[in-house]
């Protein structure tokens, strides 16, 4: 059955199963934040949350990842590129989910794969939890997701309330899973109007709208438009949109190290740093953070569109949460929208 | 506090229009539930976006180090300290800027309305008198806005504007607090539970900066972390590297800190690192009398010395 | 020398390492004195001569720690023998500064210390280095900030 009720009681029992087998991630909620952990038990396990403060792509791409150590020109030990323990990701959320299929255009293409990311990528399933109560900053069906989407994912859960949840295998591996265990139901009629009702709530919650048609072709018209020194003037050139956001993906190669033994590290950058573009000779192309946020709003609404066919955004929302200074894109979209191209 | 909103724009309006000041810097309505951000105003009819409440929350000062026009900035008790930190260090010039100061009652901590709101999203606050309504799915409640103040604002000592060119509303009250009981109660721990207790909050760092770069004293061209001929520290969040990072930025803004709270304010990880700008800005009151952005011709207390300062640590 | 020499071995016994940044004109000329008198001090002391206390950065001393040794000396003129006039002056309130904000965060009482020996005192370098030597191997090896790979 492509389709099956678990009841809460009994999602210990099955997780307890998994275990066996697999490293098992959840949210965990600690210091006030909701953070992806592995955990032991099902009791550690958070379900009342919006979405995790970082995303998922900290599990396939970590902020730091030793590629080999050094001494003296000699490599003495290179990354172990194979995971230990093949692992489930649970309670990930749709958009989050999303992030990795758009992730996967750069890191697993055609002409390059990251093995690194790769092997994380094979070694994962991903168990989604729907978004029965999405945040008035989502906008998830404005970038092609949705609460309820299913790109990437192995199977989707969703809370039907009354103690119930409805979970939907969307991969063979992901029924494999269901197939482990006895604490499945059979899905009945009312559970199925339940499920009907719950998703157009939730997809009716979502009232952030952002248009992204003809984006990328008013974007080409404004790029020395005098907008940008509006949109950034506030802008702390801090890297907490680019860390937080899911498909933020720039990094840098560092040789680090202490008492002549170093590293070859690979380590997330940020566009937003002064530093980023700094030349050997000390030019700089993006001088000033008119140029780095016009070029981070151009990357995601353009010129990855133009190379992946994608806007590499998802709409979850956490850079508006989360910016210090209230930057929000869906004003900036907008306000691009209406901003008049120069005259040429 | 709100009742003072409209003087403010008065204020904004007429010197925008007398042309004494080209950009009025202050606050105006975000886009989320009792958000507030930073704003510039260049035209005077659009003076009245600006606002005026318990949720103000950057310190403005910030952006004085890089607009090159004559600013009229709204400035806080804290904001105001940070400004004759600015002028005394010759990052901005006192005839350049027009301080709108605005004495401040303590502005609320986002992360304790979290905290209130147990995963709820916040849908709607409303701010009266000296409350705020919070209102949530299936959740509503009235705190006293005492309750929810940053902890910076409840030991602040300095309310109303040290410096100003006009003030937007009266001074009001100057009660006394205690501003070091929490430093003086953790320094009475062990050793090791203190070095516990900084590696792990410095565990969650993500080295996003936000919390130097929102700094006003923190103006460097090029950070010390930023630096690679030599790499003093390296960039990725190793947990060593990471500490000595706060700590060192630290060091760096002793005697020039104001507790403003900017810094614990925008951690996206709820690092608490306050305790260690408390502690130095107790040492440099304690070992040499200073306190930051007090006296505009008084010397930066790391810049200069006394013959008989205090040496009973040195052999 | 190869740093890696410096490092102890699993098989034999602690040894305390001990950074000192000495001075140019004061206490690397006492501690030179020291020498010249044939004074015994003992040998676990590395020296970094600096033209001045002031020169001394707080990342200098972290670093050290970073490095994983085990104590740091800092070194200097007398107050009023600066060689150029208030370097040591401003030096002073900086360590006093630092060793404050180190002792708080946890690093142990006594790993990092400071010092004022003139060009005249070899005995008294020798006296200090004494002292700071049994004051670390009380502490034990230090293992805080020291960052592993």
């Amino acid at each position: 059955m492509k389709e099956k009720i678990i009841r809460k009681p009994q999602l210990g029992t099955w997780l307890e199963g998994l275990r066996k087998e697999y490293e098992i991630w959840a949210p965990v909620k600690k210091n006030g934040l909701v953070l992806f952990h592995p955990i032991e038990s099902a009791k550690e396990i958070h379900f009342d949350f919006s979405n995790t403060k970082k995303t998922a792509k900290d599990l396939f791409f970590p902020q730091s990842e030793v590629l080999f150590s050094f001494r003296g020109g000699e490599i003495e030990k290179e990354a172990d590129m194979v995971l230990e323990k093949p692992r489930i990701i649970l309670a990930i959320r749709p958009c989050d989910a999303k992030s990795l299929a758009l992730l996967d255009k750069v890191f697993d293409s055609e002409d390059y794969q990251d093995p690194y990311y790769v092997e994380r990528r094979k070694g994962t399933l991903l168990l989604g939890m729907a978004c029965t109560h999405p945040q008035t900053s989502c906008f998830c069906t404005s970038m092609r997701s949705g609460p309820f989407e299913k790109t990437s994912l192995d199977l989707l859960m969703v809370d039907l309330g009354d103690d119930k949840y409805l979970v939907e295998a969307v991969t063979q591996a992901g029924k494999d899973l269901m197939g482990k265990d006895g604490s499945f139901e059979d899905v009945q009629e009312k559970d199925r109007e339940r499920l009907a009702k719950v998703k157009k709530q939730a997809e009716e919650k979502i009232k952030s709208k952002v248009v992204i048609e003809g984006l990328e072709e008013k974007l080409d018209k404004i790029f020395d438009s005098p907008f940008w020194d509006r949109v950034h003037q506030r802008c702390l050139g801090c890297a907490i949109c680019t860390y937080l956001c899911s498909t933020c993906h720039c990094f840098a190669l560092l040789d680090e190290g202490v008492n002549s033994r170093e590293q070859r590290v690979r380590s997330w950058d940020s566009c937003m740093f002064p530093d980023f573009t700094l030349e050997a000779s000390g030019h700089n192309p993006r001088i000033s953070n008119r140029e780095r946020m016009r070029q981070r709003v151009m990357h995601k609404f353009n010129y990855f569109v133009k190379n992946f066919g994608e806007t590499a955004c998802v709409g979850c929302g956490r850079c508006i949460q989360n910016c210090p200074v209230n930057i929000d894109i869906r004003e900036i979209i907008e306000e691009i929208e209406n901003e008049q191209p120069l005259p040429s | 506090m709100p009742e003072n909103e409209k003087q403010l724009r008065e204020v904004a309006e007429k010197l925008l229009i007398d042309k004494k000041v080209d950009l009025i810097i202050g606050y105006e309505k975000g886009t989320l539930p009792l958000r507030t951000r930073p704003t510039f105003i260049r035209e005077p009819e659009e003076t009245k976006r600006l606002v005026w409440n318990s949720r103000c929350e950057n310190n403005l000062s910030l952006y004085l180090k890089t607009v090159k026009e004559k600013v009229g900035i709204v400035a806080k008790g804290c904001d105001s300290r940070s400004i004759v930190g600015l002028i005394k260090e010759s990052q901005v010039k006192r005839e350049d800027i027009f301080i709108i100061g605005v004495p401040c009652p303590g502005i609320i901590d986002r992360k304790k309305i979290e905290d209130v709101l147990d995963g709820r999203e916040l849908l709607e606050g409303v701010e009266s008198d000296s409350q705020i309504l919070l209102k949530a799915e299936g959740f509503e409640e009235t705190l006293d806005q005492d309750k929810l103040l940053h902890a910076s604002c409840r030991s602040c000592r300095h309310r109303n504007p040290v410096l100003s060119d006009t003030l937007v509303g009266k001074e009001i009250s100057q009660p006394q607090t205690d501003e070091y009981s929490d430093v003086e109660g953790f320094a009475s721990q062990q050793d090791n539970e203190r070095w516990a207790y900084f590696n792990d909050e410095t565990s969650r760092c993500i080295r996003c900066y936000a919390c130097r770069n929102v700094c006003p004293a923190c103006y460097c061209p090029q950070c010390f972390v930023d630096q690679s001929l030599p790499t003093w520290f390296d960039r990725t969040p190793h947990l060593s590297d990471t500490l000595i990072f706060h700590i060192i930025r630290t060091l760096h803004t002793a005697g020039r800190c104001v507790d403003c709270g900017a810094c614990s304010r925008v951690c996206p990880m709820n690092v608490e690192l306050r305790m260690l700008n408390k502690k130095t800005e107790k040492d440099v009151k304690e070992l040499y009398g200073y306190e930051a952005g007090k006296d505009l011709e008084e010397l930066p207390p790391m810049a200069t010395f006394k013959i008989d300062d205090p040496q009973e640590f040195i052999k | 020398m190869k740093e890696d020499q410096i490092v102890a071995t699993e098989k034999s016994e602690w040894k305390p390492r001990i950074i000192a940044f000495l001075c140019n004109w004061c206490s690397y000329a006492g501690a030179d004195l020291a020498g010249i008198s044939r004074l015994q001090y003992p040998p676990n002391v590395r020296v970094i001569r600096v033209p001045c206390s002031g020169r001394v950065d707080p990342y200098f001393i972290i670093k050290s720690l970073q490095h994983g040794v085990d104590g740091v000396l800092v070194s200097g003129c007398h107050p009023g023998d600066c060689h150029y006039i208030s370097g040591n002056l401003v030096a002073r309130r900086r360590f006093a500064i630092l060793k404050r904000i180190l002792e708080f965060v946890g690093i142990e009482k006594g790993r990092v210390q400071f010092s004022w020996i003139s060009a005249a005192e070899g005995e008294r370098f020798s006296q200090v280095i004494k002292e700071i030597t049994e004051e670390i191997k009380t502490l034990g090896p230090n293992k805080k900030f020291v960052k592993e790979i």
